[in-house]
């Protein structure tokens, strides 16, 4: 979906199931209603205050009672000001309300979306939907159809009011309404083509320098300099060139605005002065309607902008519920298998197919068994399948033929969050997530004790470094776990293996480091993880290899050989053997 | 304080003298309208005839169309003035950018670098367009009004005028509170959106150690925070517009109140009641405004202040001004190191940070093939980068071609080093823009040649346009062995006299590696070619290996002598083969 084209303003079907968010918060909304209505109604209620005490008291020369209009004007000014400031912000508060509702639910629906789907879609794009499309949601709210409303309810008013004073003086005064109108129309439109143009340059602009500020060593090197100071010169005059129309349509718009007052003023004096000679009417309804005039034109002016807005809302919310409307298809059963106590740790892997993309399997027919405690070696060449045993097994993807069963049963008959957290996971990319380093050991689970968390780390040889933390277990993880290196990363998610001390435990060995001492320590720790458990481990190390009870060799996505080490070093033109002879080769 | 404001805005001002003639004109014009409205109302009191009040219609409309024009060219020229200045200064600003060296960059994050480029011209764009407008505009509107209002009823005036001082006031510390409480808004979605995009670049994670309902949780705490803020704002942004509303609603009062009673005693005409209550009405906006130049003012300062501290800083390593289509000749390629120590602390003073290399000696012939080998942080990187005057290099260790790099102009010492970094980086452009980066001239055949040397003809069939697919983070992505082999095409473009691997082939697999390092080893041409790899078994083919250690030289022969050594390569190289060659294809 294009995320730039505008389409209708309005779109019932659309508001509808906005309406549906709306709903929880209906007596906040009649609420920001009401207070709409009655800032309207004391606003306008100063003209015709301003009429009385100039008919009844300042043209008659008469000071008695003067004071009663005049305190009425201030006390309608003052309601004024609470009662709009309450409509200001309890129409905030529902727009508020109902986005953060909206966020959370988008945020959520995003969590239970199948890894396929994130395959095929940017994070750029899913960030738009959570930023960027909720905020104009929040401006629908605040300053469109809600306003949208209130300002026709006024113009309404103020033409009734008007026709009811002097209908011949108020049509005089709406005559200029459509030609004004349709100036100011004209020209708005153009103010906003020319700052939709500003935003698409200046977001140009900014990538272009952001890439260059990443990129400089390159250009330096490069010697790209002029060229690229060139580039950068031509997209700032384009921008420059889009703010100045900006500014050129922005002063005629503004011009124009203060232009229709005068004409308005300039009408009313011309024939609102001829029915006052007439007697037709007084000094105190010209000055009324003069006041009335200049509230009349306001609102109408900033109909289009408020159209712009609701355009906007209108594509966002478009997206936002296609997000939402997307499918979560891997999920628990409706009747799912609770997993309570620890598992015995069986997995079988049954004539098992599956492709990424259709027609491209990177899985043929794969059967294995593993007994409960055994541990298993997984070897081959990049591509060859073996990560994505564990993403199967873990249900990150289902797969397409055959099954995968642990303890006998199928991992698509578990309840998915009991599969995930019964199944030890250890991967090549150390993840770290956002909070203590303490909670991303124990994952935020209570059910795991400090003490276990603190033994976990001891075992893997973790509690060194963490001891050297200025605040131990309670180090916040900085964005991306920037603040550790990769192999305090690496002994974190192993201590994290360790204290939810799983029965199955699936490991993607990281290629060794070059560090010695890293070297030794890791080799400990992986034993102490393994130990006393089933596992399936993604071997890239000689050692790991030879410790383990049986090798399984994946080769294009089929299981080619299975044994000891020992056994298949016997078997003619095996790819075990080819993998191992490469070893020994001198380059 | 003031000079760099000055500076900037000298080439136009005469755009602001038009604008400030303009805004004098305008003011006086919309000026004489309430003029003519009171004329008017004086006019019906005597019952005069309605040809006379057309007249005065006439007029009006006359006036307020001459008054719109001159408006909209008054905001013509200060406006667009701003927008010129911050032209300037974005390209001013951008050519700094290009000026400063590795050192820099090393010391500033991206985000702080970007939020001077978009965020502080942004203000003072504010600050040379409406606020120097509005300034301007305050001072013509406030010196006539106040002498019109005066003329009419002094004591009046000094009543109504009373309540603005405290308008003025109250608008200034509220926008302040504004603009604060905005910034606390907007640093609230930066994180929302940090959080959500490491959310979801880390979704698979996420998923396998079953967090979602711990992220969110996080997520929703987030955003609760964000519509604390948000409401926070709509608060004190409520109230500045309220009160806005009821300051200039009680200079009405006054003039009703105060005005009227003049008008009863007979004091003043009914007329002049009108036209001093237009004129006030013109005061209110101006006030307003006041309140909210002087915080524009305050923030361009602190802007202009951290863009100085952008323009101010020098580079250590001097840029180059490339003569373009200049003939340089290319440097011939031995390399001469002597007794080179290098600290990334900037000065050679050795207690205060660690050398990353110490004491390096080194010669290196034309057209030899040199391997550079040693633990993560051993020293190789700083050294190529100190060849390519990435960073300076101390005087009198480094030699090119038998002349101190320091002497050499960096344009032909750059023209003559291909230097492939570690990190991939591709533009946001065309495949073979990006290839072409330093030969923008080059032909296909060229091209064809260095797609052939780095293997990457085969992978242009799957890129959706070939060639002109646009690449880099706004473009396709390419896996980190196509974008590695995309910056070696790209080095090797440019044939240099050396060329640089500085680990630039770790995601290719060690077949493609070994067959690309064997093809450039076979056509060098009397290149000289500087490798660093981790994958030592790529490696063999070299002349001599060089082995680093803690910045110091500890070995340095052929493969086999430095294998029969048993020293730390044969150790790193025993490890290796065994245990990268099982799997890392």
């Amino acid at each position: 979906m294009n995320d730039d084209v505008l389409g209708k303003a309005y779109d019932a079907r659309l508001v509808r199931r906005l309406g549906s968010f709306v709903w929880p918060y209906r007596s906040l909304v009649s609420l920001s209603l009401l207070l709409l209505a009655a800032t309207s109604a004391v606003q306008l209620t100063q003209p015709y205050l301003l009429k009385v005490a100039i008919d009844r008291f300042i043209g008659e020369r008469r000071v008695q009672g003067f004071l009663v209009p005049v305190a009425l004007y201030l006390l309608t000014l003052l309601s004024e000001f609470v009662l709009g400031f309450a409509q200001l912000y309890s129409l905030e508060r529902t727009g508020q309300n109902v986005v953060l509702d909206i966020r959370k639910r988008v945020f959520a629906h995003i969590q239970r979306l199948p890894s396929s789907f994130f395959d095929a879609t940017p994070v750029g794009r899913l960030m738009t939907r959570v930023t960027t499309d909720v905020e104009s949601l929040n401006e629908a709210f605040t300053s469109g159809l809600v306003l949208i409303l209130a300002d026709l309810v006024k113009l309404a008013a103020i033409v009734v009011i008007l026709l009811v004073m002097d209908w011949r003086l108020a049509l005089v005064t709406f005559a200029i309404v459509p030609p004004m109108l349709l100036a100011s129309w004209f020209v708005r439109i153009r103010v906003r083509d020319a700052y939709r143009r500003i935003r698409t340059l200046v977001a140009r602009l900014n990538a272009f320098l952001q890439e260059n500020v990443s990129g400089m060593r390159l250009v330096q090197l490069f010697l790209r300099e002029r060229d690229h100071a060139l580039e950068f010169e031509g997209l700032n005059r384009e921008h420059r060139d889009a703010q100045l129309s900006g500014v050129f349509y922005e002063s005629v718009f503004s011009a124009v605005a203060e232009f229709v007052g005068s004409v308005a003023l300039a009408a009313i004096v011309w024939a609102g002065g001829s029915r006052l000679l007439d007697g037709a009417i007084t000094f105190g309804t010209l000055v009324a309607f003069i006041e009335y005039a200049g509230r009349f034109f306001r609102p109408l002016q900033e109909l289009s902008q408020r159209y712009t807005i609701m355009q906007a809302a209108m594509a966002s919310s478009e997206r936002i519920f296609a997000l939402l409307d997307t499918p979560p298809s891997i999920v628990s059963p409706a009747a799912p298998h609770r997993i309570a106590g620890r598992l015995r740790g069986e997995i079988a892997f049954e004539r098992v197919t599956f492709a990424y993309r259709e027609g491209f399997p990177v899985l043929h027919d794969v059967s294995f068994r593993i007994r409960p405690g055994e541990r298993v070696a997984v070897v081959g060449w990049t591509g060859s399948g073996k990560s994505t045993l564990i993403r199967l097994l873990v249900r990150l993807y289902d797969v397409q033929h055959g099954s995968v069963r642990l303890d006998g049963v199928d991992v698509r008959e578990y309840d998915l969050h009991d599969l995930r957290r019964a199944v030890g996971v250890v991967l090549q990319d150390h993840f770290l997530f956002a909070g203590s380093v303490g909670a991303n050991i124990s994952l935020g689970d209570e059910t795991i004790p400090p003490e276990r968390v603190r033994r976990a780390a001891e075992a893997v040889g973790a509690s060194e470094f963490l001891e050297r933390l200025p605040r131990g277990f309670e180090e916040p993880v900085r964005e991306r776990g920037s603040n550790f290196s990769v192999g305090e990363k690496q002994l974190l998610s192993f201590a994290r293996a360790l204290a939810f001390d799983p029965a199955v435990l699936v490991l993607d060995e990281a290629t060794s480091s070059v560090d010695p001492a890293a070297e030794a320590r890791i080799q400990s720790a992986l034993e102490a993880i393994l130990r006393g458990r089933t596992s399936i481990v993604i071997a890239h190390r000689l050692a790991t290899i030879r410790s383990a009870d049986r090798i399984l060799v994946l080769h294009h996505g089929r299981l080619t050989e299975e044994g000891t080490h020992e056994e298949l070093l016997r078997v003619p033109g095996g790819i075990y053997r080819a993998l191992h002879a490469l070893q020994s080769a001198p380059g | 304080m003031l000079r760099p404001f000055l500076e900037f805005a000298r080439p136009y001002r005469g755009a602001y003298a038009l604008g400030l003639v303009h805004l004098v004109l305008t003011n006086a014009l919309s000026l004489a309208i309430p003029w003519l409205l009171g004329d008017a109302i004086r006019a019906m009191e005597r019952g005069a005839e309605p040809e006379l009040l057309a007249k005065y219609a006439g007029a009006m409309l006359l006036l307020a169309l001459v008054q719109a024009w001159v408006r909209t060219l008054s905001r013509l020229r200060i406006l667009g003035a701003s927008r010129q200045i911050v032209y300037d200064m974005r390209n001013r600003f951008f050519a700094q950018l290009q000026r400063l060296d590795a050192r820099f960059y090393d010391s500033q994050r991206t985000g702080d670098i970007m939020s001077r480029g978009v965020n502080d011209l942004q203000l003072l764009q504010s600050f040379y367009g409406p606020g120097v407008m509005n300034l301007l505009n305050t001072a013509i509107v406030y010196l006539a009004v106040l002498v019109l209002l005066l003329r009419i009823d002094a004591p009046l005036t000094f009543l109504a005028v009373s309540l603005f001082p405290l308008l003025y006031l109250a608008v200034n510390r509220l926008s302040k509170r504004v603009y604060a409480r905005s910034l606390a808004v907007q640093e609230q979605l930066a994180l929302i959106s940090n959080r959500a995009q490491e959310n979801l670049s880390g979704i698979q994670q996420v998923k396998i150690f079953a967090q979602e309902e711990r992220e969110i949780r996080a997520f929703a705490e987030l955003c609760a925070e964000f519509r604390l803020r948000n409401l926070s704002l709509a608060r004190i942004r409520g109230a500045m517009v309220s009160l806005i509303g009821l300051a200039s609603g009680l200079g009405t009062i006054v003039v009703l109140a105060v005005g009227g009673s003049h008008v009863i005693q007979g004091r003043i005409g009914f007329g002049d009641f009108v036209a001093y209550n237009a004129y006030l009405a013109l005061l209110a906006w101006p006030t307003v405004a006041l309140g909210w130049i002087v915080n524009v003012f305050q923030r361009g300062a602190g802007a202009m202040e951290r863009l100085q501290e952008i323009l101010r800083a020098a580079p250590a390593v001097p840029s180059p001004d490339v003569a373009p289509g200049a003939e340089i000749e290319p440097l011939d390629g031995d390399i001469e190191i002597r007794g080179l120590s290098f600290t990334y602390s900037g000065d050679g003073d050795p207690g205060r940070g660690r050398y990353s290399l110490e004491n390096v000696s080194l010669s290196i012939p034309r057209g030899s093939r040199v391997a550079l080998v040693g633990a993560v942080g051993s020293g190789k990187s700083t050294l190529v980068n100190l060849l390519a005057r990435v960073y300076p290099a101390p005087a009198g260790t480094i030699f090119l071609g038998g002349v101190d790099i320091n002497e050499l102009p960096v344009e032909r010492l750059r023209r003559s080093i291909g230097y492939v970094p570690q990190e991939a980086f591709l533009f946001s452009r065309s495949l073979r823009d990006n290839i072409a980066l330093g030969n923008p001239g080059a032909s296909d055949e060229e091209i064809s040649r260095a797609l052939g040397l780095s293997h990457l003809e085969g992978d242009l069939d799957l890129l959706p346009e070939g060639l002109a697919t646009v690449v880099g983070e706004r473009g396709f992505t390419l896996s980190g062995g196509q974008r590695q082999r995309a910056t070696l095409a790209r080095a090797a473009l440019r044939a240099p006299r050396i060329l640089i691997l500085d680990d630039s082939l770790s995601s290719v697999d060690a077949d493609t590696e070994k067959a690309i390092l064997e093809e450039l080893a076979r056509q060098r041409e009397g290149r000289t070619l500087l490798l660093i790899s981790h994958r030592l078994s790529t490696l063999a083919g070299v002349d001599r290996i060089v082995v680093l250690e803690r910045g110091r030289i500890v070995e340095d022969g052929t493969h086999a002598e430095l294998l029969a050594r048993g020293g730390l390569y044969a150790r790193l190289f025993r490890r290796h083969l065994l245990e990268e060659r099982l799997d890392a294809r």
